[in-house]
């Protein structure tokens, strides 16, 4: 009966059914086989109510679809290529740092590469790049700044991480810390790798001081969101709720009342969109706190550790196969429906590996971003084909050379924790 | 569908729509404001509370819009390779299924509701628990419906 059971919830995974209706299932019929009322169900779910940090995720949420919405992506390419334009590659090194603070505002929802992508791709190919590496670089790039404050990403996993009660603790403002290192590294490593493959420029082009303050004076609502973000988060002086809420409120004022880029009648419509996304996520952040409770009622994580144990016997055993097992998982699931699943039954596995839950975190995500786009299901793949009406093979072998390089990324940041957890 | 029917729809999503933007831009004013007060050390105590539960009605508000444009997380897999009756058949499956989920969710909701107004549990000061939980049967039970119709109708909503 019971098996029966499982492989119909496998299949209607399969068939596309909603992710949270399968999870409440799951944790429905776990509730009645442990004998407690549905009830239980719902008062966990109600418990969405008791996280101080959720707030971040409807607000960041929303500042990246009106700073998405707004004319800030044009002004940040203009600014970034006014200051990097002159170096050699200096187009390759604006895009991945366009992409990477664009995504950190958005998170990795596909938006980037609709809004800045598609910008940077006909600079890139006007500047003589080659055309499969700039497909491939903007397709790769759409994720790149999973790591960076203010991700959502990074949140949610701080705040699923937190329910757990682990030791040593995790908290936002520690993911914050670890994502940085990390995260600069996979930007070096692409940079450097964009310019090799940058063409020969007759004459290299010179740095226009009065470009570059033009474009700052362009720019001039946008930067002290980042000052905003970095130093309220860095310099320890807000919360991470409190900077969401200023940043929230501060692009709404900039983008609707004093830029006016958003007219007041697409705002309700934008909210809205911007509140689905919210909606579907903590809808499943809510069902699967009852599947958490659920799994550690029933001693699943415990089992799991012995099961895990029996089979693999050192750390690096452990490193090596999570890696592949969260990159098939990037593959099939959005990073935030993985981390509500999986990051409950990994931690306790994690911790008995003497891995800090910090950098499982760090790991975790950046295996994440790879599977992005790491075909045939990658979801940055299809939202770039979409976009740049190209088919979904051709973006896959651009996308080639940036997987494996950031793949070398991610195992030098599994295996090398100092990373991680050098700033904390 | 009936004329009647798809009226009552598009008002119902008119309805949905100017809730959701104005929660929203509650949440954002309000938090905001927060911050700013809690600055000159004026912070109001009851207003977190308060913003926890408007995180939570914006989240199911905003499921329940998902929901009407095919918006909600899934592994489409199979379902977007299938055409025709196939496709159809398997909407009427997963579809069916996440109304099923959701209608139950609700009626245990509902549990909770009864739970609570019998504790007498209040959120903050004399505001009961429950006038904050209100929004989890009314939201389920609405998504059990629009799951149905979904199962049925591919395609857009009537959508103002």
């Amino acid at each position: 009966m019971t098996l029966v059971l499982i492989l119909a919830l496998v299949l209607l995974l399969f068939l596309g059914a909603p992710l949270f209706a399968l999870i409440a299932a799951v944790a429905w019929l776990g509730v009645r086989a442990a004998g407690y009322d549905q009830t239980l169900l719902v008062a966990q779910f109600y418990g969405l109510t008791e996280m101080p940090v959720l707030i971040a995720i409807p607000l960041f949420t929303l500042a990246g679809y009106l700073l998405s919405e707004s004319l800030a992506p044009a002004r940040l390419v203009r600014l970034t290529e006014a200051l990097l334009g002159w170096l050699h590659g200096g187009l390759a090194i604006v895009a991945l740092l366009a992409c990477a603070i664009f995504t950190a505002f958005t998170g990795a929802s596909g938006v980037t590469i609709v809004a800045i992508g598609g910008l940077l791709l006909p600079a890139l190919r006007q500047a003589n790049y080659p055309e499969r590496f700039s497909l491939g670089l903007i397709t790769t790039s759409g994720s790149l700044g999973l790591l960076f404050v203010p991700s959502v990403p990074l949140i949610l996993y701080g705040i699923v991480a937190q329910q757990l009660g682990t030791t040593p603790a995790v908290s936002i403002d520690d993911m914050f810390l670890a994502g940085v290192l990390p995260g600069l590294l996979m930007l070096a490593v692409l940079a450097v790798y964009g310019m090799w493959r940058a063409p020969a420029r007759r004459r290299d082009l010179p740095f226009s001081a009065r470009e570059a303050r033009a474009a700052l004076w362009d720019a001039r609502y946008e930067l002290p969101l980042p000052i905003l973000v970095l130093g309220g988060v860095y310099g320890g002086f807000f919360a991470a709720s409190e900077v969401a809420a200023v940043t929230a409120l501060y692009v709404l004022l900039v983008s609707v009342l004093i830029r006016r880029e958003i007219p007041l009648r697409r705002l309700p419509e934008l909210l809205r969109e911007a509140m689905m996304l919210v909606g579907a996520i903590l809808l499943i952040l809510g069902v699967s706190l009852a599947l958490t409770n659920v799994i550690i009622d029933a001693e699943v994580p415990a089992r799991m550790v012995h099961w895990v144990n029996q089979h693999v016997h050192s750390r690096w055993g452990f490193l090596l196969l999570l890696n592949a097992f969260l990159i098939l998982l990037g593959m099939l699931l959005d990073v935030f429906s993985a981390t509500v699943l999986v990051v409950p039954i990994l931690i306790p596995i994690a911790l008995h590996y003497g891995v800090h839950p910090v950098h499982l975190g760090i790991i975790f995500l950046a295996n994440m971003q790879i599977g992005y786009f790491t075909p045939p299901v990658g979801m940055n793949l299809f939202i770039a084909s979409y976009r740049f009406n190209t088919p979904v093979l051709e973006l896959t072998r651009a996308a080639l050379p940036f997987f494996w390089l950031l793949l070398a990324c991610v195992l030098v940041i599994t295996y090398w924790p100092g990373l991680s957890l050098a700033l904390l | 569908m009936t004329r009647v029917g798809k009226r009552l729809l598009v008002w119902l999503n008119r309805l949905e729509n100017t809730l959701i933007a104005t929660l929203a831009l509650l949440l954002v004013l309000l938090s905001g404001a927060q911050v700013l007060l809690r600055l000159g050390n004026h912070g109001i105590v009851w207003l977190d509370p308060l913003l926890r539960v408007l995180v939570l009605w914006l989240a199911m508000l905003g499921a329940l819009a998902a929901a009407r444009v095919d918006k909600h997380i899934s592994l489409d897999v199979l379902g977007r390779l299938l055409r025709g009756p196939a496709r159809r058949f398997v909407r009427l499956l997963s579809f069916g299924f996440a109304a099923v989920v959701s209608a139950m969710l609700a009626q245990a909701a509902l549990g909770l509701i009864e739970v609570d107004r019998e504790a007498q549990t209040r959120l903050f000061g004399s505001v009961p628990s429950w006038w904050a939980e209100s929004i989890l049967p009314v939201v389920f039970g609405l998504l059990a419906l629009r799951f149905l119709l979904r199962a049925v109708v591919a395609g857009e909503e009537p959508v103002p």
